[in-house]
């Protein structure tokens, strides 16, 4: 059923159509209206769960930890800071093996504060062992919400559904709610693979010795290269049901594009509209949308580049002293392949806007120039202030 | 769908699949404790070796049967001893250095009284020797000493023919000591359990020296225990006038007793016999006086005995000796008793006494008695080459041999306290040495006593003697200092209510009630079990390893598991386990 | 004090084979907790010793399950495991969590806090042994006045009281909060059972959990020191209802000295030091009379 839904919104549509039993969570902006939503249904009894208000993300992903050691579906949210303040809980997660979703709105980190848009919260926590999907818009939002149930249950980690602040949390759009008839098709109940049961007791989470730490890393590591099989298996039975795939990336208009323009989140809907006028105008120029970031789809990646010559990548993100975190990872994927020289450009950090013209100035840089430059380049950056 | 059902995901997480249980952790100690019963005090000082801490255990539990068949593994007259035992045990009792001795002896009449049907503890199984078998042996007198003596001998498999002079068993106890301290019913319940044991006991049958010449073939053992038959005379002018204090006791527990009422009546001893005869004679309606040599704390009577006594009217003369009877015209009689004073202390520890030269008291009396003690009859002096153990003697060249018992031992034997508890341990370490002698030989008798005594001795244990637990303990005795200090919480001890000495001299009523269920309970769980393990289960509650086990009633210490830590043995209250080197 | 049988068959839900250094008290501790607390219990236990001793993969040496969980997240992960316990219509399974004094009085106090504000349904233990013992005994807000630890060395020894948690829970108005000691298994068992049955809101539960090895003292006295505690009024055992009715179950009168002395964390203590103790131990003492006179459990 087609409703107007805001970002947050359909996040949490998603978890009250895939039952979740436990909602654990600490409130920070912009993430609040996801757990809002999902604490009135708790209480008006359309989520048959508990909704548990913890004093901190930290205790929050702790409790959800809990939860789902005692084998119930379980989702949290949070952001920035937050996110930040859960970062040893998230290993905890990934390790013990709990299919946890979270969705996480991406928010700059301080000081300054700021409330606004910027991947640096969730890229820094790349190595925890979560896997991450980053939202294009509301639709996406919902739609990978049920699949990172479905996912995190196959391959035992737990997922991140990643979303901008503000330009998809609180921005309202047309989403194809679907029926939880359908959801539960797609959806099957909870079956834990180990769960805290007093009829068979065992201890989760203990000690591992050296000589058995290593395995139990690799078996993270080979969930993870599951994962990124079993994606395009689960976007199939939920195309199957719902109609929609988002893939592990998606390329618009690549076939035989030049240059392409790669990113993650909601820029990408503004690069479309730079690329249609482009193309309208004959460049060849494509998209490259990167929905899934860990596990990497190297190799969906370099598929869809296909011919082009030049990729830019748009981070908005920062690794200090490295650059653009998606331009470092996509060049390690093109490493030893035929394929573009990648232009790395941080754009829009702190929530400032990214628009046609600036997309613009991407291109054109990157088509003027014949080699990348070996930094980052900063766009839109008021030189002028930083040079007092 | 059914694809990604059957995906295959890597799953190799931290999570237990076995317990710690494959980890023999014991490796670590170097140091282990070990369960090691000891001995406690008052099971040494009980002259019939009573298993006290096991007993006192049982009664805290409520299990009264099983706490008097603990009694009757070692003493068939609990009624008996419960209310006249001297009780030695609590004398001894650790706990009073805290806050008084352990009301051991009242709670034996107790357990006598609650399981009062209990009977004699079977040997089936024990381990009993089994060379009774078959053997008849006549025991000569059915007082305290014969008739323990025939109750474990028959209990070793013995058949035991017991011959007794007088119309009833029970000899001293039934006919020495008055109703007011042995009501006859509690001693007829105690016999009746011994003869219920297949014993032919014949009463009325006199036997003299020439039983042994002419019958002694017909059995394979005698066992003579005829105690102090003949008392001793008084040798002073006019002695004839003084009647024997013990016929006057067995004259009044058969209701023949002369009234006395208003008559003055004098006993002249110091012995519990003296004491027995003067308080009797008061419940007669007599006024009644003891006069003694000595000074009242060099008489053998037992300190309650006489403090009762005089609490009920009787009247002490010490440091008066009589020197002469005579029968005045009205009928009374004159009693000239010399003032003594005291010229020293013995080697016994007791005064001694001599004349002060001062003119002779004259006293009036209606009746005299003398409690001056007995003796036994040469008929049955001991043969110099007898074999003398702690409280009996075996003429092992006899033919057959001949076991000669407690008071008539004790003559010729160390000194002992002359009390029925001995007479009882002298009956039993009897029964022992001639089952040594019939199932190990004449060489191993003594050896074979020795073993079974306890602690250091001289009382002997059954249940040592055949091997059981008892016999596996330490004798080393638990000292008070051997205990857990923090454990030692003060409680109060009890005994039944008393009848205030008015009343008590009223009659025979028993002096004290007996104790109530509570009280029972209460008295015995104040008893620390010194030595003995009475499953208080600290060692296994506190084990930081779960290394003791239990089973079967028994705990051990796992050694796979056992790190040494000690706790175990430093929080046993009692003294019951010590840390060792690991046997390797 | 038992002076009589124990002799029946009990479960024990401790193997042994587990790591704990000989004499453990926190050992102690958990056996007897869970003898009380029988088979339907799951355990939530953080970074601690517990979490060594509990074993290492593959073993367990808890016949019940056990949850690990980050240092600060007992409070937390024991509210999730209950929400989800209870969602699955397993309501009579316990859920214990078991956090050291380092878990409890700084690093989980927030998730400990926070979980008895929201009158979660489980019995929060803290077994104390006054100190980081399983990092190499570095002080914690527990480490009583006096104390050496590897961080607290030398003349540097511990100058600030040991924070009262006990108070800070009765603040909560928790429905149950309890001291217990190993040296007093009866009062121990009894208040586990009791806090087992009250389903009303967090239950705490302060259990002294002597450690010879970071104390300094010879192993074998570790029920020794525990009872000494309680004994000096160093650690009266006392439990309170609703945080505001008391109750005192088990205390003494030796003077402090005889607790303290036995143990090497506190051998530089002068006899000024020691009578400071003791006046802090009178006083709280006190308090604690005076709460239990105005407020007792049962009126």
């Amino acid at each position: 059923m087609m409703r107007v839904l805001e970002g947050s919104q359909a996040v949490a549509e998603a978890a009250r159509l895939a039952r979740v039993k436990v909602v654990s969570a600490y409130p920070i902006t912009p993430q609040t209206h996801i757990v809002e939503e999902l604490a009135k249904f708790c209480s008006d009894g359309s989520l048959d769960g508990r909704f548990i208000c913890v004093e901190s993300e930290h205790s929050a992903m702790a409790s959800v930890i809990g939860a789902a050691s005692g084998g119930v579906r379980t989702f949290t949210a949070s952001s920035s800071h937050g996110l930040a303040l859960m970062h040893e809980m998230l290993h905890w997660a990934s390790a013990a093996r709990l299919p946890i979703v979270m969705a996480e709105v991406n928010r700059a980190l301080g000081p300054g504060w700021n409330l606004w848009m910027d991947q640096t919260d969730s890229l820094a926590q790349r190595d925890t062992g979560w896997i991450q999907l980053y939202c294009e818009d509301g639709q996406e939002a919902l739609d990978s919400t049920l699949q990172a149930y479905r996912l995190a249950e196959l391959v035992n980690l737990p997922v991140m559904v990643v979303l901008d602040a503000f330009f998809l949390s609180h921005t309202y759009e047309p989403v194809d709610e679907p029926s939880q008839e359908e959801v539960d098709r797609f959806l099957p109940p909870f079956e834990p693979k180990f769960r805290l049961d007093v009829a068979d007791p065992y201890v989760l989470g203990e000690v591992a010795p050296p000589y058995i730490y290593m395995e139990m890393r690799r078996s993270i590591q080979s969930a993870m290269e599951s994962a990124l099989c079993l994606l395009p298996e689960v976007e199939e039975e939920f195309a199957g049901i719902f109609g929609r795939r988002h893939g592990l990336v998606d390329a618009y208009r690549c076939e035989d594009a030049e240059i392409v323009l790669a990113m993650a989140g909601t820029a990408a809907s503004t690069a479309r509209i730079l690329v249609d006028e482009l193309r309208a105008a004959g460049r060849r120029v494509g998209l490259l949308r990167i929905r899934l970031f860990r596990p990497f789809p190297a190799q969906a990646i370099r598929a869809a580049l296909g011919p082009a010559r030049k990729l830019a990548v748009l981070d908005r993100n920062c690794s200090f002293g490295a650059g653009g975190i998606f331009a470092q990872e996509i060049r390690a994927a093109l490493c030893g392949h035929a394929g573009p020289a990648v232009y790395s450009y941080v754009a829009g950090l702190g929530g400032r806007d990214i628009t046609v013209e600036s997309l613009r100035g991407v291109y054109e840089a990157t088509r003027d120039r014949p080699e990348p430059p070996t930094e980052s380049v900063w766009v839109g950056l008021r030189e002028e202030i930083l040079c007092e | 769908m059914s694809g990604l059902r059957s995906a295959r995901v890597s799953l190799l997480l931290p999570r237990s699949h076995s317990l710690t249980d494959a980890n023999k952790t014991g490796s670590w100690s170097f140091i282990q404790p070990r369960y090691g019963d000891k001995t406690a005090p008052c099971g040494e000082a009980c002259p019939c070796a009573e298993d006290i801490p096991r007993l006192e255990s049982l009664a805290a539990r409520g299990l009264y049967a099983e706490a008097l068949r603990a009694v009757l593994e070692e003493n068939p007259f609990p009624a008996t001893c419960g209310r006249v035992c001297f009780h030695p045990c609590e004398a001894r009792c650790n706990r009073a250095e805290l806050d008084g001795a352990v009301a051991i002896n009242a709670l034996e009449r107790f357990l006598s009284d609650a399981a009062r049907d209990a009977e004699a503890p079977s040997l089936a199984g024990s381990g009993a020797s089994g060379s009774g078998a078959g053997k008849r042996v006549a025991v000569l007198g059915g007082g305290p000493a014969g008739l323990s003596a025939a109750y474990f001998l028959a209990r070793l498999g013995f058949s035991c023919e017991l011959l007794e002079a007088a119309p009833e068993l029970g000899g001293l106890l039934r006919y020495g000591i008055p109703a007011y301290r042995l009501p006859p019913e509690a001693l007829d319940r105690d016999i009746e359990r011994i003869t219920r044991l297949g014993i032919a006991a014949r009463t009325g049958a006199r036997v003299d020296a020439s039983f042994l010449a002419r019958e002694a073939a017909g059995y394979d053992a005698v066992v003579v225990a005829c105690g102090k038959s003949r008392p001793e005379r008084l040798a002073l002018p006019g002695a004839e006038l003084a009647g024997d204090a013990l016929a006057f006791l067995a004259a009044a527990r058969a209701d023949s007793a002369p009234s006395l009422a208003g008559k003055r009546v004098a006993v002249i001893g110091g012995g519990n016999g003296a004491v027995d005869a003067a308080r009797t004679a008061l419940r007669l309606g007599a006024s009644a006086t003891i006069l003694y040599r000595r000074r009242r704390e060099d008489m053998p009577a037992f300190a309650d005995e006489l403090r009762g006594a005089l609490d009920e009217g009787v009247s002490l003369r010490e440091l008066r000796a009589p020197a002469s009877l005579a029968r005045r015209g009205d009928g009374s009689i004159l009693l000239a008793a010399e003032p003594m004073r005291l010229a020293g202390i013995g080697p016994d520890g007791r005064g001694r006494v001599e004349r002060t030269g001062s003119p002779a008291e004259e006293l009036a009396f209606d009746a005299v008695y003398a409690a001056i003690g007995a003796a036994p009859d040469e008929a049955w002096a001991i043969p110099a080459s007898s074999l003398k153990l702690g409280r009996c003697a075996i003429d092992l060249a006899g033919s057959p041999p001949r076991a000669y018992l407690g008071d008539l031992a004790s003559a010729s034997l160390p000194a002992l306290a002359e009390s029925v508890a001995d007479a009882i341990g002298s009956g039993k370490e009897a029964a022992i040495a001639l089952d040594a002698l019939f199932s190990k030989g004449p060489g191993r008798v003594e050896a074979e006593v020795e073993r079974s005594r306890v602690g250091g001795g001289p009382s002997v244990s059954l249940g040592a003697y055949l091997g059981g637990e008892r016999g596996r303990r330490s004798r080393r005795v638990v000292a008070y200092a051997d205990l857990n200090p923090d454990y030692l919480e003060r409680r109060e001890r009890e005994l039944g209510p008393e009848l205030s000495p008015a009343e008590a001299a009223r009659g025979f009523a028993e002096l004290r009630a007996p104790l109530s269920p509570s009280s029972a309970i209460a008295q015995a769980e104040r008893c620390f079990s010194c030595g003995l393990c009475n499953d208080c289960d600290n060692c296994r509650t506190y084990c930081p390893e779960v290394a003791v086990r239990l089973s079967g009633g028994r705990r051990a210490v796992d050694t796979d598991y056992c790190k040494g830590c000690g706790i175990c043995v430093t929080e046993c209250p009692r003294s019951a386990m010590s840390m060792e080197e690991p046997v390797s | 004090m038992r002076m009589t049988e124990r002799a029946g068959e009990i479960r024990e839900y401790l193997s042994p084979g587990h790591v704990g250094c000989p004499g453990c008290g926190a050992t102690i501790a958990m056996k007897l907790a869970l003898r009380a607390l029988g088979e339907r219990t799951v355990v939530v236990t953080p970074a601690s010793c517990w979490a060594i001793m509990v074993g290492a993969y593959p073993q367990s040496s808890l016949k019940v399950p056990v949850l690990q969980t980050g240092f600060a997240t007992t409070g937390a992960a024991a509210s999730g495991l209950r929400a989800a316990l209870d969602l699955r219509g397993e309501r009579e399974t316990t859920v214990m969590g078991w956090a050291g004094d380092g878990g409890t009085f700084d690093i989980g106090f927030q998730a400990l806090s926070a979980a008895a504000e929201r009158g979660e349904d489980f019995i929060y233990v803290c077994y104390d042994n006054e100190a980081y013992m399983n990092t190499g005994v570095q002080r914690s807000s527990s480490t009583p006045w006096g104390a050496r630890t590897m961080t607290t060395p030398g003349d540097k020894w511990k100058r600030q009281q040991k924070k009262n948690i006990m108070e800070v829970m009765a603040a909560h108005r928790v429905p149950y909060a309890a001291t217990a000691s190993i040296a007093y298994p009866e009062d121990l068992e009894r208040k586990f059972r009791k806090a087992a049955s009250i389903r009303s809101g967090l239950r705490f539960i302060h259990l002294f959990s002597s450690c010879p090895t970071g104390w300094g003292f010879a192993p074998d006295k570790s029920v020794k020191v525990a009872r000494l505690a309680v004994r000096s009024r160093f650690f009266p055992l006392y439990e309170v209802e609703d945080g505001t009715r008391y109750a005192i179950n088990e205390s003494g009168e030796l003077p402090v000295a005889d607790y303290i002395g036995g143990q090497n964390r506190f051998k530089h203590l002068g006899s000024e030091e020691i009578a400071l103790i003791q006046a802090r131990v009178d006083e709280e003492w006190e308090r604690l009379k005076a709460k239990a006179a105005a407020s007792p459990i049962g009126q």
